[in-house]
């Protein structure tokens, strides 16, 4: 038996991002989006310790304060500003969709199985499992949601899942990388943000489904 | 001896632990809302008072209706002797996770078949809910208990709820998410708080209560028992899962499991009451929501459980 | 390490200087003179490694500049110093109208261009694929405020798509990264490594199944980035609803990094020598685009949407020179199309400015009310199509030869029916914008001004055409 504490980590972080698939509630949504980050976050001081590399407390650190705690609270800002509570959802309704999520970490347990591995780990690995599920949650969740805020959200949930399969299926990106990604990341969701306001300012809503004005 | 001891316990918890569970939870639940509450002996007294009281029955209702109560009391308390949700309860052979809730279907049916032979219309909608409600939940509570029976490859309750010493933490999520799954599909089946409200004075929006409409003195003493008996087991399920999940972490011994297994129950009807206190009344529209984060816990616990298959 | 900071400073400089309190007019004329100037002093840098005297300028580890960076690094600047020069006429006939934008929305118009040709040109410096990420991530943030310079709901659309599609698109970029890193891992390298050179330096030691996956995902990121036919949607709304230097920003040098980052990451995985895949993927995936593309054009209603969907097909013809493996095609053909294309987005500006409308319907007669403007507009459209005498031409032969050469009969008879068929779809359009009767209301304004870069540009299109058949032609043997 090889369930690690990181692999169960990595697991509840997923579990999170799927719960997010289930709650139509935009704060709750921040919520889960900030616990699941901590986990991430904390994971990174976890395999950081085990792998006594002071450069992941760092990037620990700047994943917690900026993506943990930094852009939630200002999304939770901008929700009770442009006054949108919840996300009515496309096709897929909620409950639904938040089974298919859990279809999906099956799938991704399938899928992670046909990797390499490093040596001397199991033969399924958990963390990866949970990467590549939190991963597909993300797409999942844009393409259930319909409310644009919900869209930055799924982004930054496959960034998530992104960040956590460099995290633990390589020996770890260097610094000046991880920075560099989590600085465009930091822009994009800030750029996202600002038309967000524009959108509901002009539009009167935030649902991207409506915005069908240019075709060919 | 300790045979004896197990069966006297066992028979002591069997009939003071369901209505005192009861009356725990209508006492919490009062005091959390800023009320006093009845005393907590208040379902023994009612279950006395309805058994002196005479019995109206409606000329249009046949048998079914007067013997219902008896089989629901009969099949609940074979339940009861055969689902471990007391840790020092004695082993029987036969307890199949299978048919343990089969059991419980069959109370289900016969709950149905006497609310629509009495043809109060009351009777004949709630028990169209109760239908509908049954086919949401099952999934979720018989996904649960599969999950277990996986881990521990094998149908018998007594062996999936066994104390096994060798215990690890890696299987305290999958304990947890089996204890989560199993506890709100069981709030759905005992139509409790975010489904039903079984405090409610309004017929429309009952389910449990618009069942039981007809039944009175004896008939509804016995039904009320046997909800008693089925909750507390159902919860006691519950309870074992999470006491499991501590002992992932910690291994108390026998004394102590027995003792924590009640501690646990009671735990249970804690949270219960909390909900109870704090949620509302879910409309019915949005009731298989509410039921679905229950079938989640159960997927993610089945998925875990054959992840750690094929770990092994 | 002065080429890099000469590269960075000017650009840096001149946003600064845009964002400063000082007068509109001064930082129209002076940012397109200061690019004109950075691009002679980034050639006379860039001289040895154009020529071929050293190999690379090695900047660090993971920085250095190639000789098809140099080349692609000089094209980018060029392409910026025009549109910018061109802006000045654009936003003074803006300023003109009633509805004409705030002057500092125009401000922040020059800053963002800045900074973006700044982030395209770091582009041509990455060697390390997390850099090289970077800077492509880093070219979507600077120019989504480009498009959403018009401050109108179209625009807004068009900002928040293009924004989610490749922030999205260039996440499974950075996997492919991820993936890439992983593989060196398990082969030679100890510890893993991000740099490109060193990648192709142990190319055959890399862990084949991981190196492939991740190469598709970063075949999948870039391709969203450079309008590859499933994944283009974003494309046309960006470039139509862009103000016109923007729309030839992103066509004429945008397209051509995300292709970089394509070309980049096909070197490493030809290096493992199971390129076969690669190659096939890429060609089809490039022959798919230049088809789709040519039927996008036949039903057509936007005037500057049809330019964009021009610029996919020729996304389509560089991807085919990237799959055979031609970086010399590679870059015959983005120069070609970006010189061609400015030109080409310009003019539209222009003439979207004076009729006022974008729709391919209501714009008529352009050949009589600007003659000037009507003919650079055929002469333009025909160098993009690829007519004979212009630089496309060439290179659209020479792709199509040595797709023949490695007997790829399919690929070119579905390219040689795609352009045919985008030639034929953009002539008839521009047969019917050229001639019919144009309205009263259009305004024919600063002919000589407006006209001067397009001509310019046309010329060297043609120029190329001419001159540059025979070397490229042995280069390729």
């Amino acid at each position: 038996m090889s369930i690690t504490l990181a692999g169960m980590i990595a697991i509840t972080a997923a579990v999170t991002a799927i719960l997010m698939v289930g709650s139509r509630q935009l704060s709750m949504n921040l919520v889960l989006y900030s616990v699941q980050t901590l986990l991430v976050a904390g994971l990174t001081i976890v395999i950081g310790i085990q792998h006594q590399e002071s450069n992941l407390f760092l990037i620990a650190l700047a994943v917690a304060s900026i993506k943990a705690i930094g852009i939630p609270r200002a999304f939770l800002w901008i929700v009770k500003a442009i006054q949108v509570r919840s996300d009515p959802g496309t096709i897929l309704p909620a409950p639904l969709a938040m089974h298919f999520g859990i279809v999906l970490m099956g799938a991704s347990s399938l899928l992670t199985s046909g990797l390499p591995v490093p040596q001397g780990t199991a033969k399924i690995s958990l963390e990866a499992t949970a990467a590549l599920s939190l991963l597909l949650t993300g797409i999942l969740l844009m393409l259930t949601r319909r409310v644009a805020l919900s869209q930055i959200l799924g982004f930054l949930t496959i960034e998530n899942g992104i960040y956590l399969f460099a995290l633990t299926q390589t020996s770890g990106m260097p610094l000046i990388v991880e920075m560099g990604i989590l600085l465009d990341v930091l822009v994009a969701v800030m750029i996202a943000g600002l038309l967000l306001f524009r959108i509901k300012s002009s539009f009167e809503h935030i649902d991207v489904t409506q915005l069908t004005g240019l075709k060919d | 001896m300790s045979i004896i001891l197990q069966w006297v316990s066992f028979w002591l918890s069997l009939l003071v632990l369901p209505l005192l569970l009861l009356g725990v939870i209508r006492k919490l639940k009062a005091r959390l809302q800023n009320r006093i509450g009845a005393p907590i002996t208040q379902p023994f007294l009612n279950f006395f008072k309805l058994m002196n009281k005479t019995e109206t029955i409606s000329e249009t209702s046949s048998w079914l209706f007067r013997t219902t109560s008896v089989i629901n009391l009969a099949s609940v308390l074979l339940v009861a002797f055969l689902a471990p949700w007391l840790s020092y309860q004695p082993a029987i052979p036969g307890d199949d996770l299978f048919l343990v809730i089969y059991l419980l279907a069959l109370v289900r049916f016969f709950t149905i078949l006497s609310s629509l032979d009495t043809a109060s219309p009351f009777g004949t909608f709630s028990s169209a809910r109760e239908a509908t409600l049954s086919l949401l939940v099952e999934p979720a509570m018989v996904l649960s208990l599969i999950a277990l029976a996986l881990s521990q490859h094998s149908t018998s309750l007594s062996k999936i709820f066994a104390f096994l010493p060798e215990i690890s933490l890696a299987s305290l999520p999958l304990w947890l998410l089996a204890g989560a799954g199993l506890f709100i599909s069981s709030l759905c089946e005992l139509s409790r708080m975010p489904i039903d409200d079984p405090t409610t004075h309004l017929e429309l929006t009952m389910v449990h209560e618009a069942m039981i409409i007809e039944n009175s003195g004896k008939n509804l003493a016995l039904t009320e028992l046997s909800y008693a008996l089925r909750m507390a087991v159902l919860f006691g399920l519950c309870a074992q899962c999470f006491l499991h999940a501590l002992c992932c972490i910690w291994h108390p011994n026998v004394l102590q499991q027995s003792l924590l297994s009640v501690v646990f129950l009671f735990l249970v009807g804690f949270a219960t009451a909390l909900v109870e206190a704090t949620a509302v009344k879910l409309p019915w529209r949005t009731a298989p929501n509410f039921i679905a984060y229950g079938l989640t816990m159960s997927l993610l616990a089945a998925f875990v459980a054959i992840a750690q298959g094929s770990l092994k | 390490m002065e080429t890099l900071a000469l590269t960075s400073a000017i650009p840096l400089l001149l946003a600064l200087l845009s964002i400063s309190p000082c007068k509109l007019t001064l930082i129209k004329s002076v940012v397109p003179s200061a690019l004109w100037i950075h691009f002679c002093l980034i050639a006379w840098l860039c001289w040895p490694v154009i020529t071929e005297t050293i190999p690379e300028i090695r900047i660090s580890q993971g920085l250095a500049l190639s000789h098809l960076g140099a080349l692609f690094l000089l094209l980018t600047i060029f392409v910026a110093a025009s549109a910018l020069t061109h802006a000045k006429f654009f936003f003074d006939k803006e300023e003109s109208r009633t509805a004409a934008p705030a002057p500092r929305h125009v401000a922040i118009f020059y800053a963002c261009s800045n900074l973006f040709l700044l982030a395209m040109c770091w582009v041509f410096f990455c060697d390390n694929l997390g850099y090289l990420w970077i800077a492509i991530e880093a070219t979507t943030l600077t120019s989504a405020p480009l498009v959403y310079f018009g401050r109108t709901r179209h625009a807004l659309e068009a900002t928040w798509k293009y924004l989610i599609i490749c922030s999205v698109g260039i996440a499974f970029a950075l996997l492919g990264t991820v993936f890439i890193f992983a593989s060196s891992q398990h082969g030679a390298i100890a510890g893993g490594s991000l740099v490109i050179s060193e990648l192709i330096h142990n190319g055959s030691q890399l862990q084949y199944s991981l190196m492939r996956l991740g190469f598709i995902f970063c075949l999948l990121g870039y391709g969203t980035k450079a309008g590859l036919f499933p994944l283009h949607s974003w494309l046309p709304d960006a470039h139509a609803e862009a103000p016109a230097p923007a729309s030839a920003l992103l066509s004429g040098s945008l397209l051509n990094c995300a292709l970089f980052g394509i070309w980049r990451v096909n070197e490493i995985m030809v290096s493992t020598r199971h390129n076969l895949i690669s190659h096939d993927l890429i060609v089809w995936l490039g022959t798919i685009t230049v088809l789709a593309a040519s039927i996008f054009l036949v039903r057509q209603h936007g005037f500057k949407r049809l330019w964009a969907y021009s610029s996919i097909e020729n996304v389509g013809i560089m991807l085919v020179a990237i799959g055979l493996g031609s970086g010399a095609l590679f870059f015959l053909q983005a120069l070609n199309h970006s010189i061609a294309k400015v030109s080409l987005f310009l003019l539209s500006g222009n003439i979207v400015q004076s009729t006022g409308s974008k729709s391919l319907g209501e714009i008529r007669g352009v050949i009589k009310f600007a003659p000037v403007w009507g003919l650079l507009l055929a002469l333009s459209a025909f160098a993009v199509t690829g007519a004979p005498p212009f630089g496309a031409f060439l290179s659209e032969w020479l792709i199509l030869t040595s797709a023949a050469d490695a007997a790829n009969w399919a690929v070119v008879i579905t390219l040689i029916l795609g352009l045919t068929l985008s030639f034929v779809a953009v002539s008839n359009h521009l047969v019917k914008v050229l001639f019919g009767n144009p309205k009263p209301s259009y305004a024919y304004f600063q002919p000589i001004l407006t006209s001067l870069l397009p001509a310019c540009l046309v010329a060297c299109s043609l120029v190329l055409g001419f001159t540059t058949g025979y070397e490229v032609f042995k280069a390729v043997q």
